[in-house]
Parts: C-alpha cells; sequence; structure tokens
C-alpha cells in the first residue's frame, strides 16, 4: 500500500498561515502564535512559539508537522507566554483536543485564535523526516481520521483536499486484539508494557496530562512503583488508559513519540470504542461540560451492578 | 576526592593501539559468538524486538542484526534500566539485608557496538569511578569485551565527525570490525582482552589478505569546535538563548533514556514493609521531579533550566571534572525527542552565537 498522498497544497497553506500570522501580531489580535518551523535536519519541523510579526514567514505545514501543539496550552506548560490572546496552528485532530481542554475549563475559545489547517495527513515518524507522505509512511491516526477539515476555526486556508481512502489501521489491530481469547491479548500486552523504560514521553506530550502532579510523581504514598519493571509499567499503563477514557480524541502523539515503539494509542482508540458503544459518545466534536465518565443519569446502564 | 583528577581513574586498562590484525568471515564470527553462548558466556549484540532494534542478550548467533543503530546505546550492558542493588526481609525485630554481589555478573561479549557507542563507554568510566567505585558499573566492564563495528550508513541525525569521533573510531572496543565487501571483517585488537579473545578461537581468524574493506559512512556534520562551546557555556549560564532553543522542550526523559552517555539513576525501594528490593533506576533531567526539593522548592524551576543542564553537563562540567565531552555524537536524541530538539542545531547556534 505505497499509495502516494497528495500534499502539494501544503505550499499554498504555508504561505497562507504566514500570510494570516503576520497579520494578527501586526494588528494586535494575538500575542504570541504556537505553530510549525523548519528544523536542521532535511525535512523536518519543530514546534515554534513567536512573538514578532517578522518572524511569521518561519511558520511551515509540512507532513512533518506531527505534533499536537495544544499541549502547550496546557497548565502543564508554564512557560508559555499566556498573557493575552494566543493564536495556534491546528489541524483536525488538534483541534479535538482543544474542545476537549474548553470542556474542562483549561482553556477559553475567546482567548484562542484558531488557525485551521486542512490536512491530508502528516507523517507517523519523524526519526526519518526526509520522506514521501504514502498510504505507508502516513500516520495511522490520519487513515481514520474524521476532521480532514477543521471547523469553527477562526481562519482556514481555502484549499481544496485530497483525501484517498485508506485501510484504517487501528480498526484492524483492534479487531485482531478483540479477536484473542483474555489471556493472549495480556500476553500481548505485557509484552508491549515490558518494553517500556518510564520515559514519560508520553505523558509530556499529551493535552490532556496537564495534572499538575501527576499520580506517578507522587510518593507520600507511591501510587505506582517508579522503576520500569512488570508492576510499575502496567500500572502507569492502565491508569494512563483509563485517565483518557472519554477525553482522548486521538491525536495519537503518546503513540508517536514512544521511543520503544509500544501502540499506546491502541489503548485510547479501544476505550473510544467502548465509550462510543455505552454512551453513543465521541471526544472532541463539541465542548461538554461534563464527559460521560464524569455524570450519572438514571437512563445509565446499571446491569453491571449484581 | 574534590577535585577529581582528569583521565582514567578507573583501574580498568587503558585501551592499546591495535597491535594484531586478522580477518574473520562471517560465518566464522557466528561460529565464535556460538561457541561464546555454548561456553555460557553472555553475547549481547544488536537484536530485533519486535520491530525494536535493542542491544540484547544472544541465543544464537543468528540474531544478531547489525543493520540498524539500535533504538537505546550499549551504555545498559554495563548500566541496566533497571537492577537491583539489595533486598531486605523483616521478621518481628529482626531484619536481613541482602547485597546482590556483583561476583555473580556474567562474562560477556557485548559484539556489534557502534562506534559512537563504544566511544561512550570509556568517557562514562570516569563519573562511575572518581569518588564512589560504582561496582555494578565496574565489574561489568571488567567482565566485558566489547567488539565495535565500523558504520557503513550514516543519516543526518548523526554528527560522530562532530565530536571528533567517527565511522571508523576505535575508542572503547577491545576488538574493532570493518566489514569487508564480499562479505567478513577485518579485525583488529585495541586491548589484552581483544588478543586473548582472538587468541582463544584462532583457528577462525586468517591473516588479512589485503582484502577491499567497505567505504564507510560519512556524516554530513564537519568537526566543532568544542573548546569554543564550553568558553561560550563557561560565560552564559543566564542567556536568553535557553528560552528561545527550549521552551519547547516537553519535559520527558527520552533524550536521555536513549543516550549512550546520560548515566543519572535514581534509587527506590520497592515492596512492602516485611520485604522489598533496593532498585537503581534511570534518571533525566529533563523531569521536573529531578531537582524538586522536599520542601517543595525546584531550583531548576522552568524546562528552559532543566534543558540548558543537559547542555551545560554534556559539554561544560563533564568536561571540567573529567576532561571529557558527554556525547559522541550518536544522534539518538535528536531522533526521538518528541518536539525535534536537535542538540547538534543547539551547538551550532551557539557556535554562531556572536557573544
Amino acid at each position: 500500500m505505497t499509495q502516494p498522498i497528495d500534499t502539494s497544497i501544503y505550499a499554498a497553506i504555508t504561505e497562507a498561515i504566514q500570510a494570516e500570522a503576520h497579520r494578527i501580531l501586526a494588528e494586535g489580535e494575538v500575542t504570541a502564535i504556537v505553530g510549525y518551523a523548519a528544523a536542521r535536519r532535511k525535512g523536518s519541523a519543530q514546534p515554534i512559539i513567536i512573538t514578532d510579526a517578522a518572524d511569521s514567514v518561519k511558520l511551515i505545514f509540512t507532513p512533518a508537522c506531527v505534533n499536537n501543539l495544544a499541549v502547550y496550552l496546557t497548565k502543564a506548560k508554564k512557560d508559555i507566554p499566556k498573557n493575552g490572546k494566543i493564536g495556534i496552528v491546528v489541524k483536525g485532530c488538534d483541534l479535538k483536543a482543544l474542545s476537549g481542554l474548553m470542556g474542562e475549563s483549561q482553556l477559553k475559545r475567546e482567548e484562542l485564535y484558531l488557525i485551521g489547517v486542512p490536512c491530508a495527513g502528516v507523517l507517523a515518524s519523524t526519526v526519518c523526516p526526509d520522506q514521501e507522505l504514502t498510504g505507508d509512511s502516513i500516520a495511522p491516526k490520519c487513515t481514520e481520521c474524521d476532521a480532514h477539515l477543521p471547523t469553527g476555526c477562526d481562519f482556514v486556508p481555502a484549499e481544496t483536499l485530497v483525501t484517498p481512502e485508506l485501510e484504517r489501521k487501528y480498526a484492524v489491530e483492534i479487531a485482531r486484539l478483540e479477536a484473542l481469547t483474555p489471556a493472549e491479548r495480556w500476553v500481548y500486552w505485557k509484552e508491549q508494557f515490558a518494553k517500556c523504560i518510564k520515559c514519560y514521553a508520553c505523558r509530556q506530550v499529551c493535552p490532556f496530562c496537564f495534572c499538575e502532579q501527576c499520580l506517578c510523581d507522587r510518593n507520600k504514598p507511591q501510587m505506582v512503583d517508579t522503576t520500569p519493571r512488570p508492576a510499575g509499567n502496567t500500572a502507569w499503563h492502565i491508569v494512563r488508559a483509563m485517565h483518557l477514557a472519554g477525553r482522548c480524541a486521538g491525536c495519537a502523539e503518546c503513540e508517536r513519540v514512544c521511543p520503544m515503539d509500544i501502540p499506546l494509542n491502541l489503548l485510547n482508540r479501544k476505550m473510544a470504542k467502548e465509550l462510543k458503544e455505552l454512551y453513543n459518545h465521541e471526544a472532541g466534536f463539541e465542548v461538554l461540560d461534563k464527559g460521560p465518565l464524569n455524570m450519572f443519569t438514571e437512563k445509565d446502564d446499571q446491569s453491571f451492578i449484581k | 576526592m574534590w577535585p577529581p583528577k582528569k583521565g582514567n581513574h578507573s583501574g580498568l586498562p587503558l585501551p592499546l593501539r591495535p597491535h594484531m590484525q586478522k580477518q574473520i568471515t562471517q560465518q566464522n564470527l557466528n561460529i565464535l559468538l556460538d561457541s561464546l553462548i555454548k561456553e555460557g558466556i553472555r553475547v549481547v549484540a544488536p537484536h530485533m524486538n519486535g520491530g525494536t532494534p535493542l542491544y540484547e542478550p544472544l541465543t544464537c548467533s543468528a540474531d544478531m542484526n547489525t543493520g540498524q543503530l539500535p533504538r537505546r546505546s550499549a551504555k545498559e550492558a554495563f548500566f541496566p534500566v533497571c537492577e537491583d542493588i539489595m533486598t531486605y526481609e523483616k521478621e518481628g525485630q529482626k531484619v536481613t539485608v541482602t547485597d546482590i554481589d556483583p561476583v555473580r555478573f556474567p562474562e560477556t561479549v557485548l559484539v556489534g557496538v557502534r562506534p559512537c557507542d563504544a566511544a561512550a563507554i570509556p568517557v562514562l568510566d570516569a563519573v562511575f569511578s572518581w569518588d564512589y567505585k560504582d561496582e555494578f558499573f565496574l565489574e561489568r566492564r571488567r567482565k566485558t569485551t566489547i567488539i565495535g563495528l565500523a558504520c557503513t550508513t550514516a543519516d543526518d541525525a548523526c554528527f560522530c565527525t562532530a565530536v571528533g569521533l567517527s565511522p571508523a573510531e576505535t575508542k572503547g572496543s577491545d576488538l574493532f570490525l570493518t566489514p569487508l565487501v564480499g562479505g567478513g571483517y577485518v579485525c583488529e585488537t585495541y586491548s589484552d582482552k581483544g588478543e586473548q579473545l582472538i587468541t582463544n578461537h584462532k583457528e577462525l581468524f586468517s591473516d588479512t589478505g589485503g582484502a577491499k574493506t567497505l567505504p564507510l559512512a560519512q556524516p554530513e556534520t564537519g568537526k566543532i569546535d568544542l573548546k569554543k562551546v564550553k568558553a561560550w557555556l563557561d560565560e552564559h549560564f543566564e542567556d536568553p538563548l535557553w528560552d528561545g532553543i527550549a521552551t519547547r522542550c516537553v519535559g520527558c526523559g527520552a533524550c536521555a533514556f536513549v543516550c549512550p552517555a546520560c548515566h543519572c539513576f535514581d534509587i527506590v525501594d520497592e515492596g512492602t514493609e516485611k520485604a522489598g528490593t533496593r532498585r537503581k533506576n534511570w534518571d533525566a533531567c529533563g523531569f521536573w521531579k529531578f531537582t524538586h526539593h522536599a520542601s517543595g522548592h525546584n531550583p531548576r524551576d522552568g524546562q528552559p533550566k532543566r534543558y540548558r543542564n543537559r547542555i551545560m553537563h554534556k559539554f561544560k562540567y563533564y568536561d571540567d571534572k573529567f576532561g571529557q565531552t558527554l556525547c559522541s555524537g550518536c544522534g539518538r536524541c535528536v531522533r526521538v525527542c518528541p518536539v525535534g530538539i536537535d542538540i547538534k542545531a543547539i551547538i551550532d547556534t551557539i557556535l554562531n552565537s556572536e557573544c
């Protein structure tokens, strides 16, 4: 499945982002913009925060613009200036995280200027950033994307996307795991969690991991073993998956950044599937005061109480 | 003792210049590794674990896969991700503490080690042997023979040449392999250990017959002036540059954990009141918790300050203490950083800054 994916509009999107960024900074509509800039290695990109209109030429959009920049707006990132309205470049998947953060009273819509990106997809990994976007190199989340064109933004470049139909990578893998017996599935996840080295890259890039002190960083009491061994690794990954259930909208940053290749987003997608089946809930499409796991209604399924 | 003496004080022999040059076929190398495994020697080599290349103990030479740079460095052969250092048991008023005896560590041959990984190991000897002799590290060092392997490929994250090393660097290797055109390797010894290994299996080696070696990788980066980098760091503990490069840092430990030279660790007791284990596991200066005091104060209260420590430790503090640089240019941190922080680009920025 090496089908090429058309990213020819990304150059025009880059130009449009630069022009809009220049305008809103020059006119004082925002105090800072979080976006993507080219980095040293050929084809590479990295997050950048600009405060000067003259720096808007640094902003780009390419298949290597993988990050969910919403993480920089959370209270976990205290180093970002948060006085005044902030502009942010968002793909559809990133926007879902922002919706969630607004619902959880972490952000206010009126404090943001959303520059939406029509996105045909980004790379699964930027270990080798200089590569074509194809059905093979594309991020698995992009094969299931239902938000190529972000809605409700302040600005979206008027470019028309071509998005080919791709095999839904997570759906296929989840179906495979669901077909296993619980014992077989446990073997699979034990192997995956055994690879964890507790670098916490998954936590640190997650827009929803904004706890000022993570349970795993507390030691009075020590709820989760800190060493990268089976007990602590399993506890961490289960805690992570459960804490994100009903909130994670699938930006898959946790999985992308894992240096040990643990397929973390499978856990999140499985949780999302359960939430859809149980409560007809999908995270990220609207700003909700309370997600389904934060409230009780008399109509809730109570068959589990025996 | 402070200040530590610069240079080698680990008690480990310094590598010598090559005094033996031989040749070995791939088939004979496999026979060598299989016979070592059969003798009960732990053979650690690059190996595909699922889709992830890692240095791991082999059960059979055919499992060695040197096609890719392992995701984590070879330091874990001496300084594992996590290891037990003692156990305790409490029965009534009686507490029994049992040390882990490093003498039990197995004789090891670490093979297929990339020059950037091998070169970092003697650099680590300095820190694990100056004030406190870390027997967990040093005993493994004594018992390990390192077989380095020259690199024939590199990507644009590789920058060994920038820090004064190269794809043919033999530093840290007891024995060094350079691939030959048509298969097999030239094999040079750099220590008594390396020579011993050849002597013990001399039937597997032949004299070099003038066979051509494969062209080695040519990383694109030229040598950088490390003295100039250090001179800048000496004067710029406070500098706006740190905010500019490191505000984007999200504060994970990925860079430190894949690094061949980062060596910070935490010590924790895990278990119950009745019994448990004291463990040593990797830690990273990028973590918020790394410098968090019991009082609640954190002297490195922002991510740029934490990232500054990473650069300072590699290119200034370690040089101040031990006269060495704590970076071998493997490029792993560049490849894994979630937010694309590129240490080579930062060094370039420092060198290009005017003051």
